[in-house]
C-alpha cells in the first residue's frame, strides 16, 4: 500500500510537472510558429494527457467506486464541460481569438480553461474505463486499449496537416476507426443489473440527461464559435481527443439509457434474488457466529417474510418428539401454535419437500372462545438434516395469491439453512457441556489434591509409603494420617461411590468428619459408627463411601482397624499373606442399627517386618486390553517377592507391574495405595 | 463397554427385572426408569435376576439403593437372585447381604414375597 501510495503521488507529480512545462513552453513560444515548436507543443500535451489519464486511473480503481456514483461524477463534470464551453462563447470573440488579439489576462485565462477542459475530460474518459472493467469476468485489456492506440493516432494525425492542408484523411480515418471501437466498446454495460431498481430508475433519468450534455457538448465543438478555435488552435489533437470523448459519453450514456430501460420490468425480480443472495450470504454468516437458536430463528423468519413476498412466518424444531414453536414474525404466538398443530396433522404425510397450500381458513380454539384465520397461500418446508426431521418453517401470505417456483426455492433454503442452524446448535451445546465436564473434572482433581496429606508423617518404628494416581474422571479416592499423640497414629483409607465434583465434594466432607472425631473418639468401630451418623446428612440415597479407619499403638506395638465396606486388608507377616476382612458394611448404605451391629475391629499384634497394605479398588480392577482384572493374585505375589524390600520399592515395583499390565486401558478409577512396615521396638533396641 | 440390557417382566404380583451386560453409571439410568415405572404403578414387590450381568459398578449399587426404602416403605421389598460370583463379590465386600435378601434362584425370591404376603 505503501509503495503504491508513493507511485501514484510520483505520478500526479509527473503531471504537475508536465502542465508547468506546458505553460513555460507556450509563453515563452508564444510568438514563434514553426513546425519543431508546434510538434514539440503537441508531445507536451499529449504527455499532460496521458499522465494525467494514468494517475486518474489508478486514483479511481483504489477508491472502487459504485458505478453509480461513477456515472453522478461524469454527469457533473459534462455539465462543467457545458457550462466553461459557454461561458467561453459569451465572452471571447471568434474573430478575437482567430486573429490572435487576446491580452495576457484573457490568454492566461484561455489556457486555464484548457487546462480545466482538459481535466474534466480525461475523469470523464477514466471513470469510463473503470465502467467498462466494472463486473467483466473476461479479459478485455485488448480492446479498450486498441481504441487508446487509435485515440493516439487520430490524436497525432492532427500534425500531418500542419506539413500539407490537403493531407487529412488518415486523420478522418482514425477518426472514424476510434468511433467504431467507441461503440464497440460501450456495449460493456454488465454492472447495470447489479443495481437495485431504484438505482436503475434514477440512471435512466441520468443517463438521459447525460446523452443531451454531451450531444450539446459536441455541437457546441463542432460549430465554428470562440471555444473551438481556443482548442484546435491550442492543439488539433486535443481537439479531436476532446470530440471523441463527448462521442464517447453521447454513445456510452445512450447505451446505458437503452440498457436500463430493458432491465427495468425486470429489476424487481433481480432485487428480490439479490436479496435472496445476500440474505443467504447473512445467514450463513450468522450461523458461524450465532450459538444462540433463537436468535437465529429469528433472523430466519424475518428474512423469509421479506424474501418470499409473505405476510407471516414462523419456526418449528423438535424437542422431545414434540415440535416446539422457535419464533413467529408477524403472527401471534398462540395462533402459530394452533396453525402449526392445524397443519401438522392434517398434512405432516405430504411434506416431504416444500409444501404449498392454497387458500385455507383455520378454525382455532383458545380456551372458550374461537375465532378463524385465514390465509390466501401457505408453504411448509421442512427442516432435515441427515434425514432427520428437525422441524418446519412455516410461511404464509394474507392474499390469494401462490407462492411461485421462486419462493418455494427460497423458502426451502432457508429451511435448509435453519435446520442447518438447529444442529450446530445442538452440537455447540454438547461440545460446551463436555468442556465444562472438563473443567468440573480439572476443579475436583484439584480439590483431591488439596484434600489429602503433603507430608506422610515418618516414625522410627513405622514406615509409609503412599502412592496416589487420579483417574481421568476422578474417583473420590481419600487417605489420611493422624497423629493423636505421641504414641498413636490414627488413619484412615477411603474411597466416595460416584466421580468428579460430587465425589471431591463428599471427600472434603468426609476429611472433615475423620479430622475432628480422630482426636475425640479412640476406637475404630466407635469412630466409624460415628461418621455413619453424620455422614447421613451428606450422602444421597444413592451414594455411599467405603473407608477403613485404624490406630496404630507405638507402645503396645498393636495395630486396630475397622473396615466399613473397603477392600480386604493385605497382611503379610513371618512370610505369610492373609486377606483380612472383617465383617462391615459401607458408610451411607443403612443409618439403622445395622451398621454399627455388624461392624467389627480386628487387633494385630505387629512384628518385625510386617507389612500392611490398604489400597482402593483401582488396584484389583485395574484393566487391560482384554478387559481382565489385574487381580489379586498378581498383587499379592509382588508382595511376597518384594517382602524384605523398602516399602516405597515395593509400591513403585507395583505400580510398574500394574502401568504395564494395563497400558493399553486407560485408567478407569483411581489407584490409592497405603503400604505400612513394622519394625519392632526389641529390633530397634537391639540395633541401639 | 458390552450393551446393557433391562427388561421387565410381572410374575403374578411380583416384578422380575432381568439385568444383562454391563451396569455402570452410563447404563444406571435405564434402571432407574425401570424402577420409576415401578413406583408409579405402585407394583413394591422385586426380584432383580442378575443371571447374565457381567459387571456392576458402585453407580449400579447407587440404583438399588435409592429405591429400597420407598419399596419396604409400601411393604414391599427388593431382592437379589441368580448372582455370578464376581457380582456378588461385589456386594458382600460392602456388606449388602447385611440389608438386602439374596437367592441363588428368583422362584425362591419370588416364593418369599407370596409367603410374606400370606402372613
Amino acid at each position: 500500500m505503501n509503495f503504491y501510495k508513493i507511485t501514484r503521488t510520483r505520478k500526479l507529480e509527473y503531471t504537475i510537472l508536465f502542465s508547468i512545462l506546458l505553460f513555460l513552453f507556450d509563453v515563452i513560444f508564444s510568438s514563434h510558429d514553426s513546425i519543431i515548436i508546434h510538434i514539440a507543443h503537441e508531445i507536451i500535451v499529449f504527455l499532460v494527457i496521458t499522465s494525467l489519464y494514468i494517475y486518474l486511473k489508478d486514483f479511481l480503481a483504489i477508491r472502487t467506486n459504485s458505478p453509480f456514483t461513477l456515472v453522478v461524477n461524469s454527469l457533473i463534470l459534462a455539465a462543467l464541460i457545458f457550462f466553461i464551453l459557454t461561458l467561453t462563447n459569451t465572452f471571447f470573440n471568434y474573430s478575437e481569438i482567430n486573429s490572435n488579439k487576446i491580452s495576457f489576462p484573457g490568454s492566461f485565462s484561455l489556457l486555464l480553461i484548457i487546462f480545466i477542459l482538459i481535466g474534466a475530460a480525461t475523469f470523464i474518459f477514466s471513470g469510463f474505463r473503470e465502467l467498462f472493467y466494472f463486473r467483466q469476468k473476461k479479459n478485455l485489456q485488448m480492446y479498450f486499449n486498441t481504441m487508446l492506440v487509435f485515440l493516439a493516432l487520430a490524436y497525432f494525425s492532427n500534425l500531418l496537416i500542419k506539413f500539407d492542408d490537403t493531407f487529412d484523411y488518415p486523420k478522418d480515418a482514425f477518426f472514424v476507426v476510434s468511433i467504431i471501437l467507441i461503440s464497440i466498446n460501450s456495449l460493456r454495460v454488465a454492472w447495470i443489473a447489479f443495481l437495485s431498481k431504484k438505482q436503475k430508475i434514477y440512471l435512466l433519468i441520468i443517463s438521459i440527461i447525460l446523452t443531451t450534455l454531451f450531444g450539446v457538448n459536441f455541437g457546441l465543438l463542432i460549430d465554428s464559435n470562440a471555444v473551438k478555435s481556443v482548442i484546435y488552435n491550442f492543439s488539433p489533437g486535443l481537439f479531436s481527443i476532446f470530440i471523441l470523448t463527448m462521442i464517447y459519453g453521447m454513445i456510452y450514456s445512450s447505451v446505458i439509457f437503452f440498457t436500463t430501460l430493458f432491465h427495468l420490468p425486470t429489476a424487481e425480480e433481480f432485487d428480490r434474488k439479490a436479496e435472496e443472495v445476500s440474505s443467504l450470504f447473512d445467514l450463513t454468516k450468522l450461523i458461524t457466529q450465532v450459538f444462540d437458536l433463537s436468535e437465529l430463528a429469528d433472523t430466519i423468519t424475518a428474512l423469509t417474510t421479506k424474501v418470499c413476498n409473505s405476510d407471516f412466518a414462523w419456526l418449528v424444531t423438535a424437542k422431545n418428539e414434540k415440535f416446539v414453536l422457535n419464533s413467529v414474525n408477524n403472527i401471534e404466538y398462540n395462533d402459530a401454535e394452533k396453525v402449526t398443530e392445524f397443519l401438522l396433522d392434517e398434512y405432516s404425510y405430504d411434506i416431504v419437500n416444500v409444501l404449498t397450500i392454497k387458500k385455507s381458513t383455520i378454525k382455532i380454539r383458545d380456551k372458550d372462545e374461537s375465532k378463524t384465520l385465514s390465509f390466501g397461500a401457505i408453504a411448509i418446508a421442512p427442516l432435515r438434516v441427515h434425514g432427520k426431521l428437525n422441524g418446519y418453517l412455516f410461511t404464509a401470505r394474507k392474499h390469494e395469491y401462490n407462492f411461485d417456483e421462486e419462493d418455494i426455492k427460497a423458502v426451502g433454503a432457508f429451511a435448509d439453512y435453519a435446520s442447518v442452524a438447529v444442529e450446530n446448535a445442538k452440537h455447540i451445546k454438547e461440545s460446551l457441556e463436555k468442556e465444562r465436564l472438563e473443567k468440573e473434572l480439572d476443579v475436583a482433581r484439584e480439590i483431591q489434591y488439596k484434600i489429602l496429606p503433603r507430608k506422610i508423617p515418618n516414625f522410627k518404628n513405622l514406615t509409609i509409603s503412599t502412592v496416589f494416581v487420579p483417574a481421568f474422571e476422578v474417583g473420590g479416592d481419600y487417605y489420611d494420617f493422624f497423629e493423636l499423640n505421641d504414641d498413636c497414629l490414627g488413619f484412615v483409607v477411603a474411597d466416595v461411590s460416584g466421580k468428579g465434583i460430587s465425589a471431591a465434594f463428599i471427600m472434603s466432607e468426609l476429611k472433615g468428619i475423620f479430622e475432628s472425631l480422630a482426636n475425640i473418639i479412640v476406637t475404630p468401630k466407635k469412630l466409624l459408627t460415628k461418621a455413619n451418623e453424620l455422614l447421613k446428612n451428606t450422602l444421597d440415597k444413592k451414594n455411599f463411601v467405603t473407608a477403613i479407619y485404624g490406630i496404630i499403638d507405638f507402645k503396645k506395638e498393636q495395630l486396630k482397624f475397622a473396615r466399613a465396606g473397603h477392600t480386604p486388608v493385605l497382611y503379610f507377616s513371618e512370610n505369610k499373606l492373609t486377606k483380612l476382612k472383617p465383617q462391615g458394611i459401607g458408610l451411607g448404605l443403612d443409618y439403622g442399627h445395622s451398621f454399627e451391629n455388624t461392624l467389627s475391629e480386628v487387633t494385630i499384634e505387629l512384628k518385625d517386618n510386617d507389612i500392611i497394605t490398604f489400597y482402593s479398588d483401582g488396584i484389583p480392577e485395574a484393566k487391560n486390553s482384554k478387559l481382565e482384572d489385574f487381580g489379586y493374585d498378581r498383587f499379592v505375589e509382588i508382595l511376597r517377592e518384594n517382602c524384605n524390600e523398602s516399602p516405597d520399592y515395593i509400591s513403585s515395583e507395583l505400580m510398574k507391574q500394574i502401568s504395564m499390565f494395563s497400558k493399553d486401558k486407560s485408567q478407569h478409577d483411581d489407584i490409592t495405595l497405603v503400604l505400612f512396615k513394622w519394625k519392632s521396638n526389641n529390633k530397634l533396641n537391639g540395633d541401639s | 463397554m458390552a450393551d446393557f440390557i433391562v427388561n421387565l417382566r410381572g410374575v403374578g404380583n411380583v416384578s422380575v427385572i432381568d439385568l444383562k451386560g454391563y451396569l455402570d453409571a452410563h447404563t444406571a439410568p435405564e434402571l432407574e426408569n425401570i424402577f420409576n415405572k415401578l413406583v408409579d404403578e405402585k407394583k413394591f414387590q422385586v426380584v432383580v435376576n442378575f443371571h447374565d450381568l457381567q459387571y456392576i459398578s458402585s453407580a449400579g449399587l447407587g440404583v438399588f439403593m435409592a429405591y429400597v426404602e420407598t419399596m419396604r416403605n409400601n411393604r414391599g421389598d427388593i431382592k437379589f437372585s441368580n448372582m455370578k460370583e464376581n457380582v456378588y463379590n461385589i456386594f458382600d465386600l460392602l456388606g449388602f447381604p447385611v440389608l438386602y435378601e439374596f437367592y441363588k434362584d428368583e422362584r425362591e425370591a419370588i416364593n418369599k414375597f407370596n409367603e410374606q404376603e400370606k402372613s
